[in-house]
């Protein structure tokens, strides 16, 4: 079966004064029909520009300069890369649809809500005014909004942020997407309200088929709420398996070391009530001005082997290529299993 | 554990008037903190939790009267901290010290390190230029930086290393409290656990203090002693970290609890969905305040505000609670329990409703 969405060695890199920076790096995922793949990193690795790049709304001086991304229709496949622009505006709502982190900043203020979730049925369905209304009314209803008849006449500034993003999810699926791309769509909401958000989302998956890609800083968001998942650091993939996988056997040492660096609520506490220090990940996240070559995680990365006694492979020099492991599982190290930990928390 | 407390709160209000109209007339008031008392001994960590808006960040401001407080008192070392003025207030005030959110936006691009070090020496009139120099170069390598960066601005600094300066500067005056209000918040995953280590470090290490501010459970669940959890300007429930975590009693403390993404199947808990928003603190409801999204609320939790019922040094204030505890014979883990079971089974947990709507509806 091909996926519904493709993406094959994608390269987004911005033209700065400063020279070429890399943010994505020859980036390659895919997800299947009405399943959720999560997209985990840290700030600065890339994450969103390839989620960007995949609607083509990374802004200047950004540039996809090579691969597909290649979204499925019937009998067939669109390369969104290389769509025209008239093409492209039909699926950026149509068939794809983009909720994004802050609910506040991407609904337009001086418009009704149901203005806004009416606008994307009437642009791409060519509903009548009703038609579109009736249909926003629906999406509000859909999302749980309660007393959607007067939100609908409502500003955002009105709005709970909770009830922001229901709002945004409601435009993300009025005409029915086959793929929603969520960039850290709960990153801005309180825990509680952020649990009412993905369990609403993972419902509209299960009752309307749409595959999404969540993309998200938050291991435990993925763990509860993703079929598969992609590790991203420095602009690559550094590894790919089931969430069920992934959790259970991370391979990857940067993988490890961020699974080990969360507090862990069962670690014993000594007599006086305190707790062993946290495992940590030395130094800090490149900024893609200064990838380092080989390996990007090698400076950090205990596990790593670099000159003379490095064999077989030497992390420093030699870029790992991203394979596969066990069925389904993969990674991008030359010695995957090996911890990147610290052996000591700093002293 | 048997010393005194170094800060003592009790029954601390912090009410910010809203004021309309061309005289400027207050009207009303965001009542952030209503209520709030607790005893932090030295060398401990109190953390508070809770969500956006629930005053735990007033709660902090007002200890050190960033915010003038409009009720109750603060005790700091033997000192009413409300009473005291002038250079009395200053001497009190160089040994609390905060640490902010937001390392990009607490330390002043225009100015050095060494400069953002300094200011405060400078104002407590602390030492000569050698001895200045020497606290500043402690105080950096206490924060795992090298004195180098005291040449430096903070954007030359990465947003852990600039958290590290905010923490210098601190350190730098030689406090016994520090105030942390959501110090990790704004880093990276795999830096938290290197300002976490730290700050745990320094604690031990120079006997600090600390009242650590979060709403990341288990980010002060690793750091804390004791736990408070506040809701709509209140501590609902307080208890030794341990317990409030195996043992939670309040039924917001059991939904925050549950909503928390697990990474580990295992650890994940039935998930409780409160229904609705947090409500307006300038008109908190009457009787308990969280009774308008708690699945479990009955009449009296809408008539009367819960007092607190104490099991072996755990607080909580809620009458189901109370009542549960009772039944099972004071044993926290089970009355907390059985109602995790009520509320995960409580119907409707998807509807959005609007708070009046509930408070209106008729009773079960």
């Amino acid at each position: 079966m091909t996926p519904l969405l493709e993406i094959k060695n994608l390269v987004t890199a911005f033209h700065t004064p400063g020279g070429r920076v890399p943010a994505v790096d020859g980036v390659s995922l895919s997800i299947e029909r009405g399943s959720t793949l999560g997209l985990v990193g840290e700030s600065g690795c890339g994450k969103s520009v390839t989620a960007m790049s995949i609607l083509r709304l990374v802004a200047a001086p950004g540039v996809i300069e090579s691969g597909q991304i290649l979204l499925a229709r019937d009998g067939g496949a669109d390369d969104l890369v290389r769509l025209p622009e008239p093409a492209l505006r039909k699926v950026r709502g149509g068939r794809v649809g983009m909720i994004f982190q802050e609910p506040m900043t991407s609904l337009n203020p001086v418009f009704t809500i149901g203005d806004q979730v009416a606008e994307v049925v009437r642009l791409h369905r060519g509903a009548s005014r009703e038609a579109a209304r009736a249909r926003a009314l629906e999406m509000l209803r859909l999302v749980r909004l309660a007393d959607p008849e007067r939100r609908l006449d409502e500003y955002p500034h009105q709005l709970s942020g909770g009830m922001r993003q229901r709002v945004m999810i409601a435009m993300a699926l009025a005409c029915e997407p086959d793929l929603v791309i969520a960039d850290e769509p709960t990153t801005a909401l309180d825990v509680t309200i952020q649990a009412q958000v993905l369990d609403l989302l993972a419902d509209l998956r299960r009752r309307l088929g749409t595959a999404i890609l969540l993309i998200t800083h938050d291991l435990g968001v993925v763990a509860e709420t993703c079929d598969e998942v992609a590790v991203m650091y420095a602009g690559r993939i550094v590894e790919r398996a089931s969430a069920a996988t992934l959790f259970a056997r991370p391979l990857h040492p940067y993988t490890i070391g961020l699974l080990a660096a969360r507090p862990d609520p069962e670690a014993r506490a000594d007599a006086t009530g305190r707790r062993p220090p946290l495992r940590t990940i030395p130094g800090m996240v490149p900024p893609p001005q200064q990838f380092p070559p080989g390996c990007r995680f090698h400076p950090r990365c205990a596990a790593a082997r670099t000159g003379a006694a490095a064999a077989p492979h030497d992390c420093a020099a030699v870029v790992p290529a991203l394979r596969e492991v066990e069925p389904g599982h993969f990674v991008a190290c030359h010695y995957p299993g090996e911890s990147g930990l610290a052996a000591e928390p700093r002293a | 554990m048997s010393t005194s407390p170094i800060l003592v709160v009790e029954h601390l209000e912090t009410h910010f008037p809203i004021r309309r109209g061309l005289m400027r007339r207050p009207v009303g008031a965001v009542r952030a903190v209503d209520g709030v008392s607790f005893a932090l001994a030295k060398g401990r960590t109190l953390g508070i939790v809770g969500e956006s808006g629930c005053g735990k960040t007033t709660v902090g401001r007002s200890v050190l009267r960033l915010v003038e407080p409009t009720g109750g008192r603060v005790v700091f070392a033997g000192q009413d901290v409300r009473q005291t003025r002038g250079g009395a207030l200053r001497s009190l005030r160089r040994r609390m010290q905060i640490v902010f959110q937001d390392p990009y936006g607490s330390l002043n691009p225009r100015m050095t390190v060494r400069a953002i070090l300094e200011e405060g020496l400078v104002i407590h009139r602390l030492g000569d230029a050698t001895a200045r120099l020497a606290r500043m170069r402690q105080a950096l390598e206490h924060t795992g930086l090298a004195a180098a960066a005291l040449d430096k601005y903070p954007h030359e600094f990465s947003g852990g290393q600039r958290q590290r300066i905010a923490i210098a500067r601190a350190l730098v005056l030689e406090p016994e409290l520090l105030v942390l209000d959501e110090p990790i918040s704004a880093l990276d995953v795999s830096i938290q656990a290197q300002v976490l280590n730290l700050l745990v470090e320094l604690r031990d290490r120079l006997g600090l203090t600390y009242l650590f501010i979060s709403h990341d459970l288990s980010a002060v669940e690793h750091v804390a002693d004791d736990v408070a959890v506040m809701y709509l300007g209140r501590i609902v429930e307080q208890a030794a970290a341990g317990r409030l975590c195996a043992a939670p009693l309040h039924p917001y403390t059991l939904a925050l609890f549950s909503a928390v993404p697990a990474v580990d199947p295992r650890r994940r808990r039935k998930r409780i969905v409160l229904p609705g928003d947090v409500p307006s603190p300038v008109n908190p409801p009457a009787g308990c305040r969280f009774h308008p999204r708690c699945p479990l609320a009955e009449r009296v939790c809408r008539e009367v505000d819960p007092a607190a019922t104490r099991v072996a040094g755990h607080l909580v204030h809620c009458h189901v609670a109370a009542r549960e505890l009772e039944r099972a014979g004071g044993d926290a883990r089970a009355a907390g329990s059985r109602m995790a079971d009520a509320l995960a089974s409580a119907p409707d947990i998807y509807s959005l409703v609007a708070p009046q709507s509930v408070a209106s509806a008729p009773a079960p």
